[in-house]
């Protein structure tokens, strides 16, 4: 009994990594490379959903959709602001690195200045846990897990089947090649953007829920980056399964070990993971571009 | 580009510098505190009280004529940043005395610091680490003003038994000074005293899911949980231990004091904490009123610990003066002080207050309840 | 006086561990957000001999030193061969991880409430002296053989194996000798402060010193060097401008990385020919500033 207790919490621990790495992916996917701002807008629009929806009483959805909403616009902006210029002059993709980390910092810094560092904490969205034969389950992590396997099938479905989709795929393939195929590459990208964005606004407000909201909640983006090394830097079931994987090895192992040497542990499993099968689970081989 | 940047920075240098000139006959006290980070609600409690104080001293016109200038430092909860703004207090603003800070990690950093200096920090560190060289003689600036770790871990286990809990869990941070201090003379006295601690469990600072580590502990069907850490974390295990099912008792250290019962969002029933005051005594009652009033503060614990600080210092001051050498010696020297927080009075041996009180409360839905007053030796 | 001192020596221990920072980012292109984990070691290693064992400091810094480049090179071993991306990622890994043993090992390290009673040893001049010495070999190395592939793996790594560099063994040794730099880096810090706790050592002054090396131009250790200046006694400057500075330091860098991307000096280095060119410059010509 105790096993499916662990095997649960895991699994809803999974859930909310899921939507961490999946909003990080989509935008390695098509750009290759590691979006450092992904956690603090996570943060940001966490924020903005508690101070527009939630701190004047209106209930989860509205919060989660105000959240989202925000979560894309300002990824949309982000976009702008921080890699429009880098994209079009072509230079050296390790910018994007460096402009990710510097626009995460931008965004925690407008967060501590309206918050002043202080945490916050989300109404009480949910009733007791569900108790069935010895086994407890909490209504916030069945309607998370929820959500964010609405969300996953959803972001599935339109890039396996719509237009959009196709065009986000071909441009992930070869960027110069599908513009010369007539696809608008800017505007593709600003969709992936949004998406990331819309993303992390979902996951934000999860986050918030599970954790209280505080500046620097956007670290947590951290476990999103390791399930998607396990999984496959830029595959999107690949982050989702490496999410799950995480969530589950994390429990696992707490409950075995203790949390003091869980970092270890995580660092141990990825670079296995990168020695043994360096493209993750189910990653395809990215190569350096030349 | 670069000329303009170098202009800037001369310019912003030039700004620093004259603003250090500004208000000659003032008397300087720091207050160096987390005002932003991760602990900034204790730091910004402990400077408004401290302001509070400062104002009301100028309003009477000051001490021996001069007004006292509360220059306020954020150490970011950052040590790095804590001993920069600590240098800056004692080396270019010439601070008579510093009020310091109530988190373990940054009194610790400053601790073999102010060794080099004369100013003397009048902080609320309870590690007794904080105050005490590991030889066993204080550090000569450091001072604190509430109840030490031990005294405080031992009050709650008293209560805790003689309310009747026998067998308890234990879950803290041993990423954090603080949390690390209290949970050993915690279960030491427990365990002393004929209570079982069942199962104990440690996470670190970047935790934030606690139910696996929850489930032994609730599986144990414990009497209660020990719970001795910051006001975040604490919501968060008092939240995902009801989310496991548990239903026993959570006793806490100073930071489930209100506000804690607005943050957490539901009921508190069958919280324990351990407060510095009784706030539901008259004459708080009044300043908590007259402070809410003035600047919407919810004036707490902290508030009347930098309130009492700041007033002690008022009275040092007016007796021997602002060098701050001989308000070192009469800081060590303060006896029968009577406080909002109780009668302080300074140990010089360890630094530390002797006898000071402390109160234990149970939470009732929202509302805090007192239990009883405990001195704390 | 005694404040400036005091900032002074610390953007020159900065410095030295920018230094570092430099010969991976700047010349190898590689990023690491653990750098800070090695300059944790170099602390805790040279902070504990002293402490604890009662070794003397000149025994207790380089072993400081060599034991982050053994851990350096165990880490370096499987991440060398790795893409870009992967590096930074197993290099954060690796940062949480040390930040967690540190926490663990109390009896050693003394666990969260960090490591006291290392006597102050670091001065201005040790700091001065010793960001001079860095600086110095860093210039030596640049312009060696191994300098220049590095900076020829920088630019193009198919490229550059093609031209029959081992590429895997010259990032290795970039990876080894930035570890060593940023590790004695660690031994003047913690000499310096006298006390050390596991929260300084996180992936976010990793990613503050990749940024430095940017925002001073990516192939140029003298604006490397400048740009730890400007930035790092930016927020001592800015202190009036509190919660601002954040902000600030954020749209400069974005300002720079979008409208002068090899940074502030670019490939620029201070060097004599170079000195004597602007001491040239400045005394032809007192018309109307050139438009660049």
């Amino acid at each position: 009994m105790q096993i499916v207790q662990y095997l649960i919490n895991g699994i809803a621990l999974g859930s909310v990594y899921a939507l961490i790495s999946t909003g990080f992916s989509v935008i390695f996917n098509v750009l290759k490379f590691s979006n450092f701002s992904h956690g603090a807008l996570m943060t940001l629009s966490a924020f903005i959903g508690y101070f527009i929806a939630a701190a004047n009483g209106w209930g989860l959805v509205p919060t989660i959709l105000v959240a989202v909403v925000a979560g894309s616009l300002i990824a949309l902006l982000g976009e702008f602001v921080a890699f429009r210029r880098i994209l079009i002059r072509n230079t050296s993709p390790i910018y994007f690195f460096v402009s990710s980390i510097t626009l995460g910092t931008l965004y925690e810094g407008l967060v501590v200045l309206k918050v002043g560092a202080n945490f916050h904490n989300y109404p009480r969205f949910f009733g007791k846990p569900i108790k069935w034969a010895g086994i407890v389950i909490s209504q916030s992590d069945l309607i998370i897990l929820c959500i964010s396997a609405v969300a996953l099938i959803v972001l599935a479905f339109i890039i396996q089947k719509t237009r959009i989709g196709r065009a986000l795929r071909s441009v992930s393939f070869d960027r110069d090649t599908a513009s010369l195929m007539g696809i608008n590459v800017t505007r593709t990208i600003q969709f992936a953007f949004i998406v990331s964005g819309a993303l992390a606004g979902l996951a934000g407000v999860f986050l918030g829920i599970n954790y209280t909201l505080y500046p620097s909640l956007g670290s947590l983006v951290v476990k999103g980056f390791i399930a998607s090394v396990i999984g496959g830097l830029g595959s999107l079931p690949g982050a989702v399964i490496g999410a799950m994987l995480l969530g589950i090895v994390e429990t696992g192992l707490i409950s075995i070990v203790g949390s003091g040497y869980m970092p270890v542990f995580t660092f141990v499993i990825m670079l296995v993971f990168l020695l043994v099968r360096p493209r993750g689970i189910a990653g395809s081989n990215i190569q350096e571009k030349a | 580009m670069k000329k303009v940047l170098s202009l800037l920075l001369m310019l912003a240098m030039l700004l620093s510098v004259t603003s250090a000139f500004a208000a000659e006959e003032t008397i300087n006290l720091g207050c160096l505190q987390d005002i932003s980070g991760p602990t900034s609600s204790l730091g910004n409690m402990v400077t408004a009280g401290a302001q509070w104080a400062v104002d009301e001293i100028n309003a009477a016109g000051g001490v021996g004529g001069k007004k006292i200038n509360l220059i306020v430092y954020d150490t970011k909860g950052d040590v790095t940043e804590a001993i920069n703004a600590y240098t800056r207090a004692v080396s270019s603003d010439n601070v008579s005395a510093i009020i310091g800070p109530p988190v373990a990690n940054i009194a610790l950093a400053i601790a073999p610091e102010s060794e080099n200096n004369d100013v003397p920090i009048l902080g609320f560190a309870i590690d007794t680490k904080c105050q005490v060289k590991p030889d066993g003689t204080p550090y000569k600036n450091m001072f604190a003003f509430q109840p030490n770790a031990i005294q405080q871990a031992t009050i709650m286990a008293r209560y805790a038994m003689k309310n009747g809990f026998k067998k308890f869990g234990v879950i803290y941070n041993e990423g954090n000074a603080y949390s690390l201090s209290l949970q050993a003379p915690f279960i030491e006295t427990v365990t002393a005293d004929g209570g079982e601690v069942a199962k104990t469990v440690t996470y670190t600072a970047n935790d934030k899911d606690f139910k696996t580590l929850l489930q032994p502990i609730v599986d144990a069907e414990v009497d209660a949980i020990f719970v001795p850490n910051y006001t975040q974390e604490l919501i968060l295990i008092a939240q995902q231990a009801r989310a496991l099912g548990y239903e026993g008792s959570l006793i806490c250290g100073l930071d489930a004091c209100p506000p804690f019962n607005t943050l957490f969002g539901e009921p508190c029933d069958g919280i324990y904490f351990i407060n510095n005051v009784d706030g539901t005594e008259a004459n708080l009652q009044a300043m908590i009123a007259a402070v809410k009033e003035k600047t919407g503060v919810d004036a707490t614990n902290k508030f009347f610990l930098g309130y009492d600080v700041a007033n002690i210092l008022k009275g040092i001051f007016e007796t021997v003066g602002t060098n701050p050498v001989d308000v070192r010696a009469a800081v060590e020297n303060v006896t029968g002080y009577a406080g909002l927080t109780g009668n302080i009075t300074i140990d010089p041996a360890t630094h530390m207050p002797k006898g000071l009180e402390m109160v234990m409360f149970k939470y009732e839905d929202v509302t805090p309840i007192m239990l009883e007053r405990y001195s704390a030796d | 006086m005694a404040l400036y001192t005091h900032i002074l020596t610390q953007i020159l221990i900065t410095v030295v561990s920018v230094a570092g920072v430099f010969v991976l980012t700047g010349m190898t292109g590689m990023f690491s957000l653990g750098q800070a984990a090695f300059m944790a070691i170099g602390a805790y290693t040279s902070g504990i001999l002293v402490t604890k064992l009662s070794v003397p400091i000149f025994l207790a810094w380089p072993a400081g030193v060599i034991l982050a480049v053994a851990v350096g090179f165990i880490v370096g071993l499987p991440t060398v061969r790795l893409r870009r991306d992967y590096i930074s990622l197993v290099t954060l890994g690796f940062g949480e991880a040390i930040t967690a043993l540190l926490n663990r090992a109390t009896a050693l390290t003394g666990g969260a409430s960090g490591l006291t009673g290392i006597p102050k040893e670091t001065t201005l001049t040790i700091a001065l002296l010793s960001a001079v010495v860095v600086i110095i070999l860093i210039t030596f190395f640049k312009a060696s053989k191994y300098g220049r592939q590095c900076i020829a793996v920088r630019s193009d790594e198919l490229a550059a194996k093609a031209m029959g560099i081992n590429v895997p063994k010259v990032k290795m040794i970039a990876f080894l000798i930035s570890v060593a730099v940023t590790a004695y880096g660690g031994c003047l810090y913690a000499f310096y402060t006298a006390y050390v706790d596991p929260t300084l050592f996180g992936w976010k002054k990793s990613a503050e010193w990749v940024i430095m090396v940017f925002f001073g131009g990516v192939n140029s250790l003298t604006g490397s060097i400048l740009s730890t200046f400007v930035l790092s006694g930016l927020p001592e400057v800015l202190r009036f401008l509190q919660n601002y500075r954040a902000i600030i330091y954020a749209v400069l860098v974005l300002l720079v990385i979008n409208f002068k991307p090899s940074g502030l000096l670019g490939e620029w280095e201070l060097t004599p020919a170079n000195l004597k060119r602007i001491i040239k410059r400045a005394g032809q010509a007192k018309q109307p500033k050139e438009v660049r």
